[in-house]
């Protein structure tokens, strides 16, 4: 898949029900751009939207666990404004953004403070959003609260040039052969982790393959007379 | 073989070729290396209702150091190349390979970075066999099929003289790209 | 003749066969050598060197062993007795109940001093 995406300024839209972050806005798609192409995939404008920043209420057990979180991280010392970016509530799931300077304390006390107790990490996986200078590499953390039966998301960011977060496997060791495969796919390093190598792909394989700049890597499949150039590289109409 | 291979060809040889084909291919252990879906297939084939067994073939060996033949069943990732070939290396001969499903024969709907297109790029494949995954029958088709082709092998000098001509008939035979025209 | 005669010439049968698929396999066949059939087979991957004497290993398996041990015999003595159980009567029962006092003195001291934590 071509690259259109182009770079919009980042900002809250107001749609009247929800607060929206703009990504991204793809221009064409298929490979195909600006007119001449009668598909009309070249004209088309898909703006990339993620859910902004939600206020106070949100709604459910999240105003209950924010304030929890809130006075345990005035309790240790660290003002929750400066460990947490942006709370995001959409479709009935609470996302924290934690800055990563902050991210083991907000884990520490988001396992062992008594009324928050998440003591399951079931998943830390990357996203990659290259239009999002300086906050390009993501890596998502979902928490489980057996004992209070809640879910929580906490998302990270890391620019580029300097893809770096601290571990959660002091935390939660679970964590462990995620992280391994958020490097593999991202290229995210997670300082502290005991064994940082590949684990889905081989160990000495170059590139980290779900960034969006990594190609498919497919080879054209070759039939009786004719080849087919691989799914990526097909329908350009320039 | 060993002994077998130095007799001279002609009426000795043929019958030995026959006997042995008989034995080699009435009791062919397959290795185990189901990866995928299609080893559900595999197993599903080898299960009572499509019973691999009264092929003499329920046996799927654990090591390869005891199999005849190794069914590549699903898709092959780029870091399970080099198991896939060591586990063949560590097979004796003579030995036989089935690529069960597209994933095997030619990298089937996964033409990617992550996926070798297709088994044969790592070991010698005797029976190609399609299907996303084959139905148990089908299998069962590709089985009987490399059992025809294991009753008919020629042995010592019969064999080289096969391979010769087989080897003259390849360097004829028009490339796959130059194939053209309507192929019905 | 004697009755188990058969059996044995049943088992010099079997030694044989075994010997004789060995070596005649190993005269008659072809020496295909190559270097992953002489590795060891572990599943596909390069196998670990082998360490001296197996490497070392955790002491709990040994301790785990004599335990075995102990308590084997210990069973070995009771099922006899629980065989003819009614028919030894009182006698029968306060011998063995004076037997197992012995080992569960034994077991109350293994199970103080923390032999059977596993980690």
């Amino acid at each position: 898949m071509s690259d259109d995406s182009q770079v919009v300024p980042v900002g809250a839209v107001d749609l009247g029900l929800a607060p929206v972050d703009t990504v991204a806005v793809r221009q064409g798609a298929f490979g195909a751009s600006g007119s001449g192409d009668t598909s009309g995939f070249g004209g088309l404008v898909r703006p990339i939207e993620m859910p902004g920043a939600s206020e106070k209420p949100y709604g459910g057990y999240f105003d209950e666990l924010t304030e929890e979180l809130e006075l345990a991280l005035a309790d240790a010392g660290l003002p929750a404004e400066s460990a947490i970016e942006k709370v995001v509530v959409d479709r009935g799931e609470l996302t924290l953004y934690v800055r990563r300077e902050h991210l083991l304390a907000v884990a520490q006390e988001l396992r062992d403070e008594p009324g928050l107790r998440f003591e399951v990490c079931h998943s830390v996986s990357g996203v990659h959003y290259p239009a999002d200078t300086d906050r390009e590499l993501h890596s998502v953390v979902q928490l489980l609260s057996m004992t209070h039966r809640r879910r929580i998301r906490l998302e990270v960011t890391c620019p580029e040039s300097d893809q770096h977060i601290p571990s959660l496997t002091d935390v939660w060791a679970s964590a462990d052969w995620h992280e391994r495969e958020t490097w593999d796919m991202f290229g995210i390093i997670f300082d502290g982790h005991p064994a940082m190598t590949r684990i889905l792909m081989p160990d000495d394989w170059p590139g980290h393959p779900q960034r969006k700049d990594y190609p498919l890597g497919g080879i054209p499949v070759e039939y009786k007379g004719a080849t087919i150039p691989a799914p990526d590289q097909r329908r350009s109409y320039n | 073989m060993g002994l077998e291979e130095q007799l001279p060809s002609g009426v000795l040889l043929t019958s030995v070729e026959k006997l042995a084909g008989y034995a080699r291919k009435s009791s062919m252990w397959p290795a185990t290396f189901g990866l995928a879906c299609c080893a559900i297939e595999m197993m599903a084939t080898g299960a009572g209702r499509y019973d691999l067994a009264r092929f003499g073939m329920e046996v799927f060996r654990g090591s390869p150091r005891q199999a005849d033949l190794m069914i590549v069943a699903g898709r092959v990732s780029n870091k399970m190349a080099p198991v896939l070939r060591q586990v063949y290396d560590q097979m004796p001969g003579p030995k036989w390979v089935i690529a069960m499903g597209v994933c095997a024969s030619s990298g089937g709907m996964f033409n990617n970075y992550a996926i070798v297109q297709g088994v044969d790029h790592i070991v010698p494949v005797d029976i190609y066999l399609p299907g996303c995954p084959p139905r148990p029958e089908m299998l069962m088709d590709a089985i009987l099929t490399l059992h025809e082709q294991v009753q008919d092998a020629k042995l010592g000098a019969n064999r080289t003289r096969q391979v010769g001509e087989l080897e003259q008939a390849a360097l004829q035979a028009p490339a796959t790209i130059e194939m053209r025209g309507l192929l019905r | 003749m004697n009755v188990y005669f058969p059996i044995l010439i049943l088992g010099l049968l079997a030694f044989g066969f075994a010997i004789f698929s060995v070596t005649v396999a190993g005269f008659t066949g072809p020496k295909r050598y190559n270097r992953a059939r002489l590795d060891a087979y572990e599943c596909g991957i390069q196998p670990t060197p082998m360490r001296i004497g197996g490497g070392r290993f955790p002491v709990k398996y040994y301790l785990t062993a004599m335990s075995f041990i102990i308590f084997d015999i210990e069973l070995v003595f009771l099922y006899p007795w629980a065989v003819v159980f009614d028919k030894l009567g009182i006698f029968g029962l306060v011998a063995m109940l004076l037997f197992l006092f012995n080992l569960i003195v034994v077991y109350g001291y293994e199970w103080a001093r923390g032999g059977l934590e596993w980690d």
